[in-house]
């Protein structure tokens, strides 16, 4: 079996148009392992997060190729390109982005819902899910009702709802206080640990060092960098 | 998923509750008007059949343009039918019955001869009277009976408006200066009836004639064997008294299914157009709902966006927000149909209590399962409808630049 899960070939992103334009990504090409643990680092407007959304299938490129479990995923048609969000990606935002009208536990089962799992066996996964981030006591509350730190840990809960080859978290501790932060590093860890593939994007150095993998962005270029 | 996405819906309208309330007050409105409206119609579709189908075996001749809905107190022409048309008519084959009615202008007093006012009165055989007219038509007192002489029965403004002192049953009044007894008073119409007694003065044919030197027949009322040969037999009424006449258009006979035919197709044309004008409610009401799916669309960008990028299709994202307008068109109908309901039973009641003296046409809505059925489709199709662009457009956002909207 081919161990490359992610791989792009000369993937770039500009924006704008004629002298507005801007190359937020130079072409590039990475190739990421199942199980990989990787952090994106660089600057603030150096291109991480263009990278990122690129991976996770929520922008598409200028030029260049991603590939996904060996599927080109740019040649896909909008609604297979949402089946592979759901099924091979799960996302982390540095917000959150929880549906404020929903508790934490229809945040978790929404994705599992999108991807046509019955009732009963999304509330047991999101429950269970919900226990791995010790946050079983506040299933009912809404996002509103809980701390940083714990709607991050429901986020990651709600991003591990489908089994995803691929855990991307943008910034996953940036909003939140350092105690929470290592807490939500630890849970990616052990997540990276039980075999799935873990990229984060972050400016935080300390952070950084735990990956396995650092790729740094600067000015739209990058480069491997020795852990 | 159907699940899912209801639940979606239906907390985001808990969460804005007052501009749902607003948005769905608006289909609420529109659908009460247009049950409203179909209960009172069908209502007084029922009364108007109740009143007149009973009389399906009858025809009215009468003199001139004939009896119709818009004129049903004839006025005076001065010509009347003669003995000899109602003894032709009588000859007619397939003719039970016919009775007339008489009819004249007279001078009525009460208590003293300074109030004295120009009135019309009818006469009528005994029979003739006790098929028009029952002791449930009386306010007061009883029906004359044969052998009654120089009793009368008189109509509720009679009695109660016409002189500065009520009448009373027993009461003595003078018609032509002939002194009557008052045996019973009519219960008040007022202006909902096909025909009124309000103002009547009834008295037997021989009184009629005593008091006027007259024997005027204005009305005779003809019922037939067949009432499927109703309208024929009008035709050849008509005919008969004509020739009489030597004049094409003496007489006219009209069968009460004819009456019954024209007020319900009036009452059709007025209902359509009334609930067309409901409809207008409707259209504003779906604009109402699309502007707040818009709104909900705008504020709810980030949120599209994180549906999308955890995996949601275009189709996911689309149905929320059909069934987000959906549901709120669906309990704007359901309530419209409940406020309908109470609102048509309000209105027949103020119509019934329409008029002075409070009397009216007795009036119960009729809600139809048919009524009630076209409320909730009419609400769903204008809530999918008006929500199908703005969920549109909400699907068609692009997750990237969704999720980063601020």
């Amino acid at each position: 079996m081919n161990e490359d899960v992610i791989v792009t070939k000369n993937l770039s992103k500009t924006y704008g148009k004629g002298d507005l334009q801007v190359k937020a990504l130079k072409e590039t090409d990475i190739t990421i392992k199942k199980g990989d643990y990787i952090a994106i680092i660089g600057p603030s407007g150096s291109g991480k997060s263009t990278l990122m959304n690129l991976i996770g299938c929520l922008d598409r490129p200028s030029s260049g190729k991603l590939y996904i479990d060996d599927t080109d995923v740019y040649k896909l048609k909008e609604n297979e390109l949402a089946r592979i969000r759901r099924e091979k990606i799960g996302f982390i935002f540095q917000k959150y982005n929880l549906i404020p009208t929903l508790t934490a536990l229809e945040n978790v089962m929404l994705s599992m819902g999108f991807a046509g799992v019955d009732s009963k066996s999304r509330i047991k996964k999101a429950k269970k899910l919900l226990d791995m981030v010790e946050l079983s006591h506040r299933i009912e509350h809404k996002p509103s009702e809980l701390s940083g730190g714990e709607q991050q840990r429901v986020a990651i809960s709600r991003a591990l709802g489908n089994n995803p080859t691929i855990v991307l978290g943008d910034e996953p501790t940036g909003n939140v206080d350092s105690k929470s932060g290592n807490k939500i590093m630890e849970i990616l860890e052990n997540i990276n640990n039980k075999g799935e593939t873990v990229i984060i994007v972050t400016h935080d150095p300390n952070i950084a060092k735990r990956a396995s993998r650092i790729l740094r962005i600067e000015d739209g270029v990058v480069r491997e960098e020795n852990v | 998923m159907f699940r899912d996405n209801f639940n979606l819906a239906y907390k985001n309208i808990k969460e804005r509750l007052s501009r749902s309330v607003l948005t769905l007050l608006g289909i609420s409105i529109g659908i009460m008007a247009i049950i409203s409206l179909m209960g009172i119609g069908e209502g007084m579709n029922v009364a108007v059949e109740g009143e007149l189908s009973s009389l399906s075996d009858t025809i009215i001749v009468s003199v001139g343009e004939g009896f119709s809905i818009f004129s049903p107190n004839l006025d005076d022409t001065g010509e009347y039918l003669t003995e000899r048309d109602i003894n032709d008519l009588e000859r007619i084959p397939g003719v039970k019955e016919v009775n007339t009615q008489l009819t004249g202008m007279a001078s009525l007093s009460f208590n003293g001869d300074e109030n004295t006012i120009m009135t019309t009165i009818t006469g009528m055989e005994i029979e003739t009277m006790n098929i028009q007219y029952g002791l449930e038509d009386l306010y007061r007192g009883s029906i004359l009976e044969n052998g009654d002489q120089s009793k009368i029965l008189i109509g509720y403004d009679v009695a109660y408006e016409y002189f500065d002192n009520d009448i009373q049953i027993g009461s003595r009044v003078k018609i032509n200066g002939k002194k009557f007894f008052v045996n019973g008073i009519f219960s008040k119409q007022g202006m909902g009836g096909v025909s009124t007694n309000d103002d009547l003065l009834l008295l037997t044919s021989r009184d009629f004639q005593k008091t006027t030197g007259e024997s005027n027949i204005f009305i005779a009322t003809v019922s037939v064997y067949d009432v499927t040969e109703v309208e024929s037999m009008a035709l050849e009424i008509e005919r008969t008294i004509n020739e009489n006449h030597g004049e094409d258009d003496f007489a006219s006979a009209t069968s009460m299914s004819s009456i019954l035919d024209s007020v319900q197709n009036i009452m059709g044309i007025l209902q359509t157009v009334l609930i067309a004008i409901a409809s207008i409610a409707l259209v504003v009401a779906s604009i109402g709902i699309m502007n707040t799916m818009l709104t909900s669309v705008m504020e709810r960008t980030r949120e599209i966006g994180i549906m999308k990028a955890i995996g949601g299709t275009n189709k996911d994202v689309m149905s929320i927000f059909i069934i987000e307008g959906l549901l709120l068109s669906l309990i704007g109908g359901a309530s419209g149909i409940i406020l309908g309901i109470i609102g048509s039973t309000g209105v027949a009641a103020a119509l019934s209590n329409m008029g002075p003296g409070g009397g009216g046409m007795p009036l119960e809505p009729v809600i139809t399962f048919t009524a009630i059925a076209l409320g909730l489709s009419v609400s769903m199709i204008v809530g999918i409808l008006s929500s199908i662009y703005p969920a549109w457009k909400a699907a068609k956002m692009s997750p990237i630049e969704a999720v980063r909207y601020e």
